[in-house]
């Protein structure tokens, strides 16, 4: 159906513009975030900002309302006082005896027949002289014909229906007059627009009878102008008041900052191995002292390290020293023991017995020896690749067979796991089949006479050799151990392939000469696997491994069981395994 | 610095700042300039109004007609009330429209049939006051005028309700003068001197008031109501004797306080281009400041809201001095044995030169406005009216034959008015026209016994005494080649007193002079034209004559003749009294025109 197409095809667009808005947001949110989390100043001149905000609307509300209040109330009580008054007026004009008005007064001029009249006339300025006054009047009974009046403009429809009820309840309850006020917005006739206006309604009842109600309106747009115009005041006010704190703080932050920025840049560069960088002291204050003590305890750093170093190449000068020192006595006592050995027919059984032993043990320290010279060539910087590009598969095989012997005296079998292609990689084939063979000893050596799974992977950058054996297995932590120099998991137990402790150390050193990573994965129970990555071209770095450091069956075991993370250690180049002892 | 003197320094500004802010709320300092305050008179006169309330359903007859009358003094403003009166049927037959109807203050009501009955007659009788025009003139009724009698039938309604089924005679809205004080003022409007030209330019600078009382709106301010009444041109008094820039069909859109200013807003068929300027600022200025709205402020004019010339606004300054109104102060004269004197402020002067200098037998002096030319009765047995020049070769010439003339008036364009009482007619002479006397047509004076006439300062009101009891005021209307006297209505009457002597205070006031029938009461009468307003002067001795000027700023001068000490007196407003200045042998004071 076409159309249901074009639906369909409407609404993943919206979907693809609603899932690009959002991603762009997702991403602006993650710059945001960033910037945010780098940036001390930031953080300082944000935090200013929301709390002046904060403090200058509450401040800012508090004072518009209070003078509002106290300008409301003032109007309010100079209106009550006035409204009072031309009450108090007109309940005395209408009080009057209708004889006392009639008189007829000196000026000459008409005297209203009505007292209401003339007491307008004065409440409203229309006397002669009179002024305009700021408020309208309107008096109004309903009950007699001709009493009500009004100045200016107001009508009895201006009074607001609330207060007219008010004081229609009140006129039941005379004399209890209570005036009351209402603040309206009011349209006058004749005019566009409605104004704020105060409404006093109050109640006069003269002795002559009647109960006329009277209304003052007093507009308060002028009171409405000054106020908003004061708003306006403090919303400006408050705004600049933000505006200069932000920037306050701004300029104090950057006070602060800088400095601590210049010690961070500081410490990066001594962290990266640059040990005379040190900061400028200015002044007398805690940033200067900061930075004396940043000094100092640079200085300190490097004055270790330096004797460190010293020490560290004392030591292995020491080591290479002895060792090449003991290869000349070892040499004579090898050629001796060598006439020794090859004459043990002749001796006594006891005898020959010794010579036998002195050869093997000669052997090993000899390996011992040459294992030491090999670790303090790497420590001296003198260790060499030399080159080729050949197919790790066949490096597998030849380390292999020179394990197969140990594999048989241990009952141990391989399985081998190799790709049909052959992964080709530049490496030094003599330290790579060291490795190898180091890894295949101490798995056929730990792992309790079974099966050993030696994998080879590879990928367009790398190439990697995992070798699984199903021993004891490592405890947690063990991983990055078993590469330091003569560790051993449980010192109580014997070595019985007759390991230097220096393999895995070296066969580490190998790896990293070339570039790649030896890593170790072990579970105390489940075995453990070591697994070797090298980068397919020499010089180029390591992205990942085409093979997976922990085993494929422990993999979906886990996944199984519902854990779902993974365990993939760090890449880091330190791996773990267990002790070749 | 250190830093404790960092802080002392900062310590000094903090307090400076103090100092100079914080202590005072509102700073003591000065004097500065201004700016131009926008003082000056409000737009509008504080006012009270009636409002209307409803008939409440337990009133008695007379109250229903009491609150239909005030509903009447409110109907202006709010005429949905009044309605509530009347029965549907009267309702739809009364008109409100016709001349306002204006009785004393608190008129008497009675019962005309049995009370409580089903049909009800209420009579109200009241004091007549006046009567004001649909044109807005106030029209004072005769002091002679009966008290008037107003009958209200009224019946019960289904409610059981008064209402009034019918009004008597006739009448339109009924207002006590308590009513009229409070939504009516009077108000001077000014219109050009001169009958009406059809776009051109007027000839005389001079304006002419035209008294008009107009009802307060709440709606609008004051101005708003003086303009919008001035574009209406002038009443029935005036018509066809004044002009006015405004041409028909203008209406004022508002009239606002600006800052420093007044804006009025017109709009309508007016030509900027076209229009007398210095005519139309006259009018405007006039008619607001002389009513005390927007004194001593700038009026400008626009048109739709815009400037009123395309290029340019029209403003009338505040100081704006040009005088459009007769106020110039002129010499006071006297006769005295038919031989004319100036007359200084407190001493005889000396006799004018020429043969109206000398003693003569020639009566009833009048002086041009160049005070150049006097002009007099002929003695009796010669009659006619005599004129001759101040000045030394000056010769008495009959410029008017007759028997039976009334003093002569001169008009301010130099035309010498009097009335033949022997042809009944009005006799005009133009000597500068270089005609001899000429009658004018005053079709509003046939039949009746013109005592004598007197042209008004501003040359077009008119005056004349018919017989000894009544003053009529006209105007001379039509063209300066065929003008006519007309519009005449009658602006006071006596009984059982004479008229003895009229006199112009200016174009507004006419001053008249009565005496009792029994000669032993006489008064002198300030009369507004406009609507009769009078104001009583007191007298002491007997007076012959009296003469009037009102000259600006120096005052009203009010000069009388006695009858019998040969005295000539001078009013004081001040002590309101009246004090001699001269004697002068059977003589009369005199101002020139007048």
């Amino acid at each position: 159906m076409p159309a249901t197409r074009k639906k369909r095809l409407r609404r993943r667009t919206l979907r693809q513009i609603l899932g690009g808005v959002r991603r762009r947001a997702r991403r602006a949110a993650g710059t945001v975030r960033r910037v945010w989390r780098r940036s001390l100043q930031l953080q300082v001149v944000t935090s200013t900002l929301v709390i002046s905000v904060t403090v200058v609307v509450v401040l800012g509300v508090f004072l518009s309302d209070q003078i509002n209040k106290s300008v409301i109330a003032s109007r309010q009580a100079s209106a009550a006082s006035e409204a009072f008054a031309d009450r108090v007026q007109i309940a005395d004009a209408l009080s009057q005896q209708p004889d006392e008005q009639a008189k007829p007064s000196d000026s000459g001029k008409n005297v209203p027949a009505n007292p209401l009249d003339g007491v307008m006339d004065t409440i409203t300025g229309s006397v002669e002289d009179g002024s305009k006054k700021r408020y309208e009047v309107l008096v109004l009974n309903p009950a007699e014909p001709g009493a009500s009046r009004a100045s200016g403009n107001v009508t009895p429809k201006n009074v607001p229906e609330a207060l007219r009820q008010g004081m229609r309840r009140q006129i039941d309850k005379l004399p209890y007059d209570k005036p009351q006020r209402q603040q309206a917005l009011i349209r006058f006739t004749g005019e566009a627009q409605p104004r704020l206006t105060l409404v006093i309604g109050g109640l006069v009842s003269p002795d002559s009878g009647g109960v006329y109600q009277v209304y003052h309106f007093f507009p308060l747009n002028e009171e409405e102008q000054m106020l908003s115009n004061v708003r306006l005041a403090i919303v400006v006010v408050g705004f600049g008041l933000v505006l200069l704190l932000a920037a306050i703080a701004y300029l104090v932050a950057r006070q602060v900052v800088t400095p601590v920025r210049l010690a961070r840049q500081a410490a990066e560069r001594l962290a990266a191995g640059k040990l005379d960088e040190r900061l400028k002291v200015r002044g007398e204050d805690d940033l200067a002292r900061l930075a004396t003590s940043f000094n100092e305890m640079a200085g300190n750093l490097a004055l270790k390290i330096h004797q460190l170093e010293e020490l560290s190449q004392v030591q292995r000068q020491f080591v290479s020293d002895v060792s090449h020192e003991l290869r000349t006595p070892l040499t004579t006592v090898r050629m001796a023991a060598d006439l020794l050995y090859d004459s043990r027919e002749d001796f006594e059984p006891m005898a020959a017995r010794s010579a036998e032993l002195m050869q093997a043990q000669l052997e090993r320290f000899e390996s011992m020896l040459a294992d030491l010279l090999e670790i303090s060539r790497y420590d001296a910087g003198a260790a060499t690749l030399d080159l080729d590009s050949v197919d790790i598969r066949d490096v597998v095989l030849r380390a292999i067979a020179d394990s197969e012997a140990l594999a048989e005296r241990h009952s141990t079998r391989f399985e081998l796991r190799l790709p049909n292609d052959p992964c080709m990689a530049e490496i030094d084939t003599r330290r790579v089949e060291r490795i190898l063979r180091n890894l295949l000893f101490n798995a056929i050596e730990h792992g309790e006479g079974r099966d050993v799974v030696v994998t080879v992977g590879a990928d367009r950058d790398a190439v990697a050799v995992a070798v699984r054996d199903h021993g004891i297995g490592l405890k947690a932590g063990e991983e990055t151990m078993v590469f330091d120099r003569f560790w051993r998991a449980d010192p109580s137990r014997a070595r019985t392939i007759g390991g230097t402790g220096l393999g895995l150390a070296i066969s580490r050193e190998d790896a990293t000469l070339h570039g790649g990573w030896l890593q170790a994965w072990g579970q105390s129970g489940e075995g453990s696997q070591f697994r070797l990555t090298l980068p397919r071209a020499a010089g180029v770095a390591l992205k990942g491994s085409p093979l997976s450091l922990v085993p494929p069956e422990i993999e979906m075991r886990r996944t199984w069981r519902g854990h779902m993370t993974p365990v993939l250690l760090p890449a880091s180049g330190d791996g773990a395994v267990h002790d070749e002892v | 610095m250190t830093r404790s003197r960092r802080l002392g320094a900062a310590l000094a500004i903090v307090m400076t700042m103090f100092a100079g802010t914080g202590c005072a709320v509102i700073p003591v300092g000065g004097p500065f300039p201004m700016e131009g305050a926008g003082g000056g008179e409000e737009l509008s006169k504080p006012f009270q109004r009636m409002i209307a309330v409803p008939p409440q359903r337990d009133w008695d007859p007379v109250q229903v007609v009491k609150g239909l009358q005030a509903a009447m003094a409110a109907y202006a403003d709010d005429p949905t009330v009044l309605p509530a009166y009347l029965t549907p049927e009267a309702a739809r037959a009364w008109r409100p429209d016709g001349p306002v109807t204006v009785i004393g203050n608190a008129p008497q009501f009675s019962y005309e049939s049995k009370a409580g009955g089903k049909e009800v007659v209420i009579k109200l009788v009241g004091t007549p006051v006046a009567r004001i025009e649909a044109d807005d003139t106030y029209v004072p009724a005769s002091s002679a005028a009966q008290e008037m009698e107003i009958y209200f039938t009224l019946v019960r309604d289904q409610q059981g309700a008064y209402k009034v089924k019918t009004i008597g005679s006739g009448l339109g809205l009924l207002l006590t003068v308590d009513d009229l004080e409070r939504a009516y003022r009077p108000t001077n409007l000014y219109f050009l001197a001169g009958p009406p030209a059809a776009g051109g330019v007027m000839p005389d600078r001079r304006l002419v008031v035209d008294r008009v009382w107009l009802r307060l709106r709440p709606t609008e301010n004051f101005a708003q109501t003086i303009v919008r009444r001035l574009l209406g041109g002038p009443s029935k008094a005036l018509h066809g004797a004044v002009g006015s820039v405004f041409p028909q069909g203008m209406s004022v859109r508002s009239v606002r306080s600006g800052d420093d200013r007044v804006v009025v807003d017109l709009a309508g068929p007016i030509d900027p281009e076209g229009v007398f300027a210095d005519g139309l600022k006259a009018q405007l200025k006039w008619s607001l400041n002389s009513n005390n709205m927007a004194n001593g402020r700038t009026i400008e004019v626009q048109l739709d809201g815009e400037p009123f010339f395309s290029s340019d606004s029209l403003t009338v300054p505040a100081n704006w001095r040009e005088e459009w109104l007769d106020n110039t102060v002129k010499p006071a004269y006297f006769t005295s044995r038919g031989a004319v004197y100036s007359l200084n402020k407190d001493e005889p002067g000396n006799a004018v030169q020429g043969p109206a200098g000398q003693p003569s037998e020639h009566r009833d002096m009048a002086m041009a406005e160049s005070g150049d030319l006097v002009a007099a009765r002929g003695r009796d047995g010669v009659g006619g009216i005599w004129v001759t020049r101040i000045a030394p070769d000056g010769q008495w010439e009959q410029w008017i034959q007759g028997a039976r003339l009334t003093a002569p008036s001169w008009r301010r364009d130099g035309t010498l008015w009097t009335y033949d009482l022997a042809n009944a007619a009005v006799i005009r002479c133009d000597p500068a026209a270089g005609r001899g006397p000429e009658r004018v047509a005053a079709p509003g004076l046939d039949g009746l016994d013109v005592t004598s006439l007197r042209v008004a300062r501003d040359g077009v009101r008119v005056a004349v005494t018919i017989g000894d009891s009544e003053v009529r005021v006209g105007a001379i209307t039509g063209g300066a080649g065929a003008p006519m006297l007309g519009n005449f209505q009658t602006l006071t009457t006596v009984v059982d007193e004479r008229i003895t002597d009229i006199a112009w205070l200016d174009g507004e006031r006419l001053l008249v002079l009565v005496q009792s029938k029994d000669e032993k009461v006489q008064s002198v009468r300030e009369i507004n034209i406009g609507d009769g307003e009078t104001t009583q002067l007191p007298t002491g001795k007997r007076l012959k004559s009296i003469t009037a000027l009102r000259a600006g700023s120096a005052g009203d001068r009010i000069l009388a003749a006695t009858e019998d000490s040969n005295e000539i007196l001078e009013f004081s407003k001040d002590k309101q009294a009246w004090s001699r200045l001269v004697t002068a042998d059977q003589g009369k004071p005199f101002f020139p025109l007048g």
